[in-house]
C-alpha cells in the first residue's frame, strides 16, 4: 500500500505565466495523460511520483505544487518558494512574451527561496512547432539556443519539452532531482534543514510517521 | 485588585476629587503615547485591561488607537505589555453569543477597527511565532475571538502576512499543551472555507503534524486534542482535492484505518481481527474521535482520481462496509459508514466478501457477543435493512432514530448495488424457479420477508420487514423491463408456517373458510400472495375496531405493497393483467370511495395504482379498459385526479427527502411504557416513503391523472398527443429492440464460439501463408541460384572450350571429356 519504499521525498514548485502548461506538464509526470482542455478551476494543483534515479539507486518521492492561485497572495507564494528543493521554471516556446516573463518569475523565486534551490527552465509546447507540420501548429517564438544561453548565464538546468507527447517531462524532473542528489552529497544541504528534502528509511512499511518536526523555523 | 486601586489613587487628580471613568480612560490613553517610558506604558496598558470589561465603550473610542500602537511597537520587545495589551483587545473584541446585541455590536465594531488596519493583523500572527508563553497564548487566544467575529478578513490579512505560515504552523509542534490545544482551536477556524490556505499549510507539513498530534494522544482512545486534531484534518481535506490528492499520496492513510484497529493491509479473505470488530464504546469522547476518523476515510476513499481499484481505495471501502455491518461500533458511526460508500459500488463485490456479523449476548450489556454464520456482504446488508441491527435485539419493539437511520442507510447501499441491470436481474432470477423445475427456487431472505402473511395484531415490529423488503424489491424492478418480466415468474415455494395462518378479518365474523387443501399447495406467483396480502390488509384497515396504533401500522404495511405495485405494473401490461385478475379493481375502489377520511395516503396511492393498472392494461385478457372505464367514471374523474394529487398533500410524503427518510414517530401515539416502568425519553422513529418512490411518483402522477381522462378506445394517456403517442411507439420500438438486441446477444454469444475458431483458423492461414512465402522464396532463391550456376557452368564450358582449342593450337595435349563429343559432333 502506501509503505511504499523511498530514500528522499524532494518538494517541487511549478511557476511560470498562466496557461504555459504547468497544470499540464503535472498531469503528464503523474498520470502519464494529457488534457487538451484543462479546467482551471479544478485545481490540478499537487501531483506526486516516485522516480528512481539508477546511477545513485535512490528512490525518490516528488511532491510537486503548482503555485496556481496564488498570484495574489505574494507572502503565500514566497512561503512555497521557501519551502521546496526545486522548481521547474515554464515558458510556452511559442509565447515570447511568457519568456520573457521567466524573468520576474526567476526574481521572485531567488528573491525567496532557499540558496541551494535548483531550478530548470522549461520551455513547454515544443510539439506545436514540429516539422510535420500538424494542424493547429504554431510558430516558435523562442529560439532554444537563445533559452539555452539566458540558462547558463542564470546558473539554470534547462530543457524544452511537450506535457501533450510527453517529451521530456520526466526526464525534466530526473535532471533536476539528479541536480538535487548531487548537492546532497557534496553536503550542500544539511539534511535536516534544509527546506524540502527529507530523508526517509527505506522500505518503511510500519506506520510511524516520518518525523518532519525537526526542521525549524528558517529565515 | 490593590494594584488597580492604586492607579486609580495615582490617577486622581491633584485635587483629589474623584474623576469620570471616561477621564481616567483618556489620562490612561495619553499614557500610552510613544514619549512614555515604557513602564509607564505597561502600568496604563494594565490598567486599562482591568477596566475594559466594565467601560468597553469608552476604552475603545478613546484608548483603542493608543492600544494599537503599544502593539505594534512594545508587545515584541516586552513580553509582558504584549500580553496585557492583547488581553485587553481580547476584552474589548468579544462577541460572546450569549451576550446582548448591543454588547455583540460593540466586540464586532472594535474587531473592525482592529482588523482596518493590516499591519495589526501581521502583528498578531508574527506574536502568535514568539516563543514565550504568555505572548503566544495571548495571541492565539486574540486570534481565535477575531476569527469568530470576522473569519474572512482575518484570512485575507493571513495570506499577505510577511511572517506567513512557516512560522505559524510551529504551533502545533508546541509541547505545550494548553498551547498547543489553543493553536488547533485557531487553524481549525483559519481553514475553513479557505482552499488557499488549507494548501499552504498542508504544503507547510500540517498533516504530518497533526497525525503527530493523534499519535502522541493516544489514537482514537485520546482526549478533546485528538478530535480537534482530526477536525482540522477534516477541514484540510473535504473540499480540497489538491490536499486530498496530497494525503492520499502520503504514508498517512493506512494509519487511519489502524486508528479504528482495522489492519491496513488485511487480505481480501482475511476477517479483520476481532479488536477491529468488538471494542469497548462506553467513552463518548470515543466515539466523536471514531466518528471523525471514519468521515475522513470516507473523503478519502471517495477522491480516488485514476485509481478507483487500488489497494488502498479498496481497504478504506471494505473497512466501512465491515463498521456497517459487521462491528459492535455505535449505530450512528455505522449509519455514517454506510452512507460514505460509493454510489458506484462496482468497485466492491458486495456479494461474494464474506462477513462475520456479531450479536449481543442477551443480557450482558454489550459485554458479552455471539458471531453469526459467515455471510455475504450482500446477504448481511438485506439482513440488515430487513431486521435491523443485531436482529432487533437490543432494540426489541422500539424503533429508535438511530436504528432506523441505519436501516435506511442500508437501504441506500443495496440501492446503489443494484443500480447495474445485470446485478438487479441476477438477483431476481435467483428468484426464479428454474427451467426444468425439479425444484421451486429457495426462497431467499428478501422474498420470505416480502411474501410474510401479516400477523394478527400487527406490530411494528412486525411490519418493518415486509415494508422494507418491498422498498427493496422496488428497487430491484423499478424501470428495468427485463426484471420485471422475471418477477412475474417467481413462484415462491408456500411456506410452512404461512400456510393456515392468513389473518381473515371478518368484523368478527366467522373466520372465511380455509382455502381448499389443493389449492393451498397449488403454489401461487408472487404477484396474486401481494396481491391477497393487499387485499387482507385493506380490509383489516378498514374494519372499525383496529386500535388507532395498529391501524397505522396496516397503513405502513399497505404503503409498501402500494408503491412496489405501482413502480412494478408501470409500463407492464402483462404484470397489470395478473393484478386485475388477481380483483385489482374490486380491492382498490373500496378505500378510495370511503368517505370523510382524513388519511389521504392510501387512498391516493390506490387511486393512482388503479390509474397505472387503466393505462396500461395493454393486453387482451379478461378486464378491458373498457371494462374499468365505467369504474373510473362512476367513482368520479375529478375525484380520483383529487385523490391522487392529495397524496402530495401527505405530511408523511412531504418529509421524504433524498436524505431524509426516516421520521419521528409522533408524540401521541408513542406506546406508554408498562405501568410501573421510568417513563423513557422516546426517540422513536419511523418509515413510510423512501424518495425512489416519491421521486417516481411526482414524475409520473400527471401522466396517471391525465390517463383516467382518456377515452378507453385510444392508445395512451394523451392520445391526441403526438408526443405522447410518439413516446409511446418509441416505447415499444425500444422494448422491440431490446428484445432483438437480447436475441442478437444470445447470437453473438454463440457466434463468438464460432469467431474463435475463426480466428485460430486465420491464425493458422496466416502462419502457413508465411511459411509458404518462405518456402516459397527459398526455393525462388534456389533457382535462382541455380541458374546462376547454370550460367556460370556454361560460361565455364565456352571458357575451357577456347582454352582446349587455344592449347591445340598450341599443340599441347588436351583430354577429351564427355563435354567435348558434342562438340566434336558438331564439328
Ligand atoms: N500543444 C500543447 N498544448 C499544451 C501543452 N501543455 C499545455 N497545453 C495546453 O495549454 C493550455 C494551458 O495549459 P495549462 O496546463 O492549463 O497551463 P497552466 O495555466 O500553466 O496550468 C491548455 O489548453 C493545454 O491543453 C503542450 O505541451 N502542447
Ligand atoms: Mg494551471
Amino acid at each position: 500500500m502506501a509503505g511504499v519504499a523511498w530514500h528522499y521525498v524532494l518538494k517541487f514548485i511549478i511557476t511560470g505565466d498562466a496557461a504555459v502548461g504547468k497544470s499540464s506538464l503535472l498531469v503528464r509526470l503523474t498520470d502519464q495523460r494529457f488534457l487538451s482542455n484543462p479546467d482551471p478551476t479544478l485545481g490540478v494543483e499537487f501531483g506526486s511520483k516516485l522516480i528512481t534515479i539508477p546511477e545513485e539507486s535512490k528512490v525518490v518521492k516528488l511532491q510537486c505544487w503548482d503555485t496556481a492561485g496564488t498570484e495574489s497572495f505574494r507572502s503565500i507564494t514566497r512561503s512555497y518558494y521557501r519551502g521546496a528543493a526545486g522548481c521547474l521554471l515554464v515558458y510556452d516556446v511559442t509565447s515570447r512574451q511568457s519568456f520573457l516573463n521567466a524573468r520576474t518569475w526567476l526574481a521572485d523565486v531567488r528573491a525567496h527561496a532557499d540558496p541551494n534551490l535548483t531550478c530548470i527552465l522549461v520551455g513547454n509546447k515544443i510539439d506545436l512547432c514540429a516539422e510535420d507540420g500538424q494542424p493547429g501548429r504554431r510558430p516558435r517564438e523562442v529560439p532554444a539556443d537563445e533559452a539555452d544561453r539566458w540558462a547558463k548565464e542564470e546558473g539554470l538546468l534547462f530543457v524544452e519539452a511537450s506535457a501533450k507527447s510527453g517529451e521530456n517531462v520526466e526526464a525534466a524532473f530526473v535532471q533536476a532531482t539528479r541536480d538535487i542528489l548531487d548537492k546532497i552529497k557534496r553536503g550542500m544541504f544539511d539534511n535536516d534543514r534544509s527546506p524540502g528534502v527529507k530523508l526517509s528509511r527505506p522500505s518503511n512499511n510500519t506506520l510511524t510517521l516520518e518525523d518532519d518536526s525537526t526542521r525549524t523555523r528558517c529565515c | 485588585m490593590e494594584f488597580l486601586s492604586q492607579t486609580y489613587i495615582a490617577l486622581r487628580g491633584p485635587t483629589g476629587a474623584p474623576q469620570s471613568p471616561a477621564d481616567t480612560i483618556s489620562r490612561l490613553a495619553d499614557r500610552l503615547s510613544p514619549s512614555t517610558l515604557i513602564a509607564d506604558r505597561r502600568a496604563a496598558v494594565l490598567s486599562l485591561k482591568g477596566l475594559a470589561r466594565d467601560h468597553k465603550a469608552d476604552i475603545g473610542e478613546r484608548a483603542l488607537p493608543g492600544l494599537l500602537d503599544v502593539l505594534q511597537n512594545d508587545a515584541e520587545i516586552d513580553a509582558d505589555i504584549g500580553k496585557a495589551v492583547l488581553e485587553t483587545l481580547n476584552v474589548l473584541c468579544e462577541a460572546e453569543d450569549g451576550a446582548s446585541a448591543a454588547a455583540r455590536e460593540l466586540g464586532f465594531k472594535h474587531t473592525d477597527q482592529v482588523l482596518a488596519d493590516e499591519k495589526a493583523a501581521h502583528k498578531i500572527f508574527a506574536l502568535v511565532g514568539e516563543q514565550s508563553f504568555y505572548l503566544r497564548f495571548a495571541a492565539l487566544q486574540y486570534l481565535a475571538t477575531v476569527l469568530q467575529n470576522r473569519r474572512q478578513v482575518v484570512q485575507g490579512h493571513f495570506l499577505k502576512a510577511p511572517a506567513g505560515p512557516t512560522s505559524f504552523i510551529v504551533i502545533l509542534d508546541d509541547k505545550r499543551e494548553i498551547i498547543r490545544n489553543e493553536g488547533l482551536y485557531v487553524v481549525k477556524s483559519l481553514i475553513s472555507q479557505s482552499p488557499e490556505i488549507q494548501k499552504i499549510l498542508a504544503f507547510e507539513g500540517a498533516f504530518e503534524k497533526l497525525f503527530n498530534i493523534v499519535l502522541g494522544e493516544g489514537g482514537i482512545d485520546g482526549g478533546l486534542a485528538v478530535q480537534e486534531a482530526l477536525a482540522c484534518v477534516d477541514g484540510l481535506l473535504r473540499f480540497n482535492q489538491s490536499n486530498q490528492s496530497y494525503l492520499r499520496a502520503s504514508s498517512l492513510p493506512p494509519l487511519l484505518l489502524s486508528l479504528l484497529g482495522y489492519p491496513p493491509d488485511l487480505p481480501h479473505d482475511a476477517a479483520p481481527p476481532q479488536q477491529f470488530a468488538l471494542q469497548l464504546w462506553d467513552d463518548k469522547q470515543k466515539r466523536a474521535n471514531a466518528a471523525l476518523v471514519v468521515s475522513i476515510i470516507g473523503i478519502l476513499a471517495k477522491s480516488t482520481g485514476p485509481n478507483a481499484h487500488d489497494a488502498l481505495t479498496f481497504a478504506f471501502n471494505r473497512c466501512l462496509v465491515e463498521i456497517g455491518l459487521a462491528s459492535n461500533m455505535p449505530t450512528t458511526i455505522k449509519t455514517q459508514a454506510l452512507r460514505l460508500l460509493p454510489t458506484n459500488l462496482s468497485i466492491l463485490p458486495l456479494a461474494h466478501m464474506v462477513l462475520t456479523p456479531y450479536i449481543p449476548v442477551p443480557d450482558t450489556n454489550g459485554e458479552e457477543w455471539d458471531w453469526l454464520e459467515p455471510a455475504s456482504g450482500l446477504d448481511a446488508l438485506v439482513e440488515l435493512v430487513l431486521h435491523g441491527e443485531y436482529n432487533g435485539i437490543l432494540e426489541g419493539e422500539r424503533r429508535t432514530k438511530d436504528g432506523m437511520e441505519l436501516r435506511a442507510a442500508a437501504m441506500g447501499v443495496f440501492q446503489n448495488f443494484v443500480q447495474k441491470d445485470e446485478i438487479r436481474e441476477a438477483i431476481v432470477q435467483a428468484m426464479v424457479p428454474p427451467a426444468d423445475a425439479s425444484e421451486p427456487a429457495p426462497v431467499t431472505p428478501l422474498l420470505y420477508a416480502l411474501t410474510a402473511p401479516p400477523a394478527q395484531p400487527l406490530t411494528s415490529a412486525a411490519v418493518a420487514p415486509t415494508h422494507l423488503a418491498a422498498f427493496l424489491f422496488a428497487h430491484l424492478l423499478r424501470g428495468s423491463p427485463r426484471a420485471k418480466a422475471l418477477a412475474l415468474s417467481i413462484v415462491p415455494r408456500p411456506s410452512s408456517q404461512g400456510a393456515g395462518s392468513f389473518f381473515v378479518p371478518a368484523d368478527g365474523a366467522p373466520a372465511a373458510p380455509e382455502p381448499e387443501a389443493e389449492e393451498a399447495d397449488e403454489p401461487q406467483s408472487l404477484l396474486s400472495i401481494l396481491s391477497e396480502h393487499l387485499s387482507l390488509a385493506l380490509l383489516a384497515r378498514a374494519r372499525a375496531d383496529t386500535p388507532e396504533r395498529e391501524a397505522r401500522e396496516w397503513d405502513r404495511l399497505l404503503v409498501g405493497y402500494l408503491t412496489l405495485l405501482a413502480q412494478w405494473l408501470w409500463e407492464d401490461p402483462g404484470a397489470v393483467r395478473g393484478f386485475l385478475e388477481a380483483g385489482a379493481i374490486s380491492m382498490l375502489v373500496e378505500p378510495i370511495n370511503q368517505t370523510a377520511d382524513t388519511d389521504v395516503a392510501i387512498p391516493g396511492l390506490c387511486a393512482f395504482l388503479l390509474g397505472v393498472c387503466y393505462e396500461f392494461n395493454r393486453e387482451p385478457g379478461e378486464i378491458t379498459r373498457s371494462t374499468i372505464y365505467p369504474i373510473l367514471t362512476r367513482l368520479g374523474l375529478d375525484m380520483l385526479a383529487g385523490r391522487i394529487t392529495h397524496l402530495r398533500d401527505d405530511d408523511r410524503f412531504k418529509a421524504v427527502g433524498p436524505d431524509t427518510v426516516v421520521l419521528p414517530y409522533p408524540g401521541v401515539l408513542a406506546p406508554h411504557p408498562a405501568a410501573g416502568a421510568p417513563k423513557q425519553e422516546t426517540d422513536e422513529a419511523e418509515v413510510w416513503f423512501d424518495w425512489a418512490f416519491v421521486d417516481f411518483w411526482k414524475s409520473n402522477y400527471h401522466t396517471i391523472e391525465k390517463a383516467i381522462a382518456t377515452d378507453p378506445n385510444s392508445l395512451s394517456a394523451s392520445a391526441g398527443q403526438d408526443t405522447a403517442m410518439m413516446v409511446a411507439s418509441l416505447r415499444d420500438v425500444i422494448r422491440n429492440q431490446a428484445s432483438e438486441i437480447e436475441a442478437l446477444q444470445a447470437q453473438l454469444k454463440s457466434l463468438s464460439a464460432t469467431a474463435q475458431e475463426r480466428e485460430t483458423l486465420h491464425e493458422q492461414i496466416a502462419s502457413l501463408s508465411t511459411e509458404l512465402q518462405e518456402a516459397q522464396e527459398k526455393s525462388r532463391e534456389v533457382e535462382k541460384e541455380q541458374e546462376d550456376l547454370l550460367v556460370l557452368l556454361d560460361e565455364l564450358n565456352v571458357k575451357r572450350r577456347r582454352d582446349k582449342a587455344r592449347m591445340r593450337e598450341a599443340g599441347l595435349d588436351v583430354s577429351e571429356d564427355e563435354g567435348d563429343e558434342g562438340d566434336e559432333d558438331e564439328e
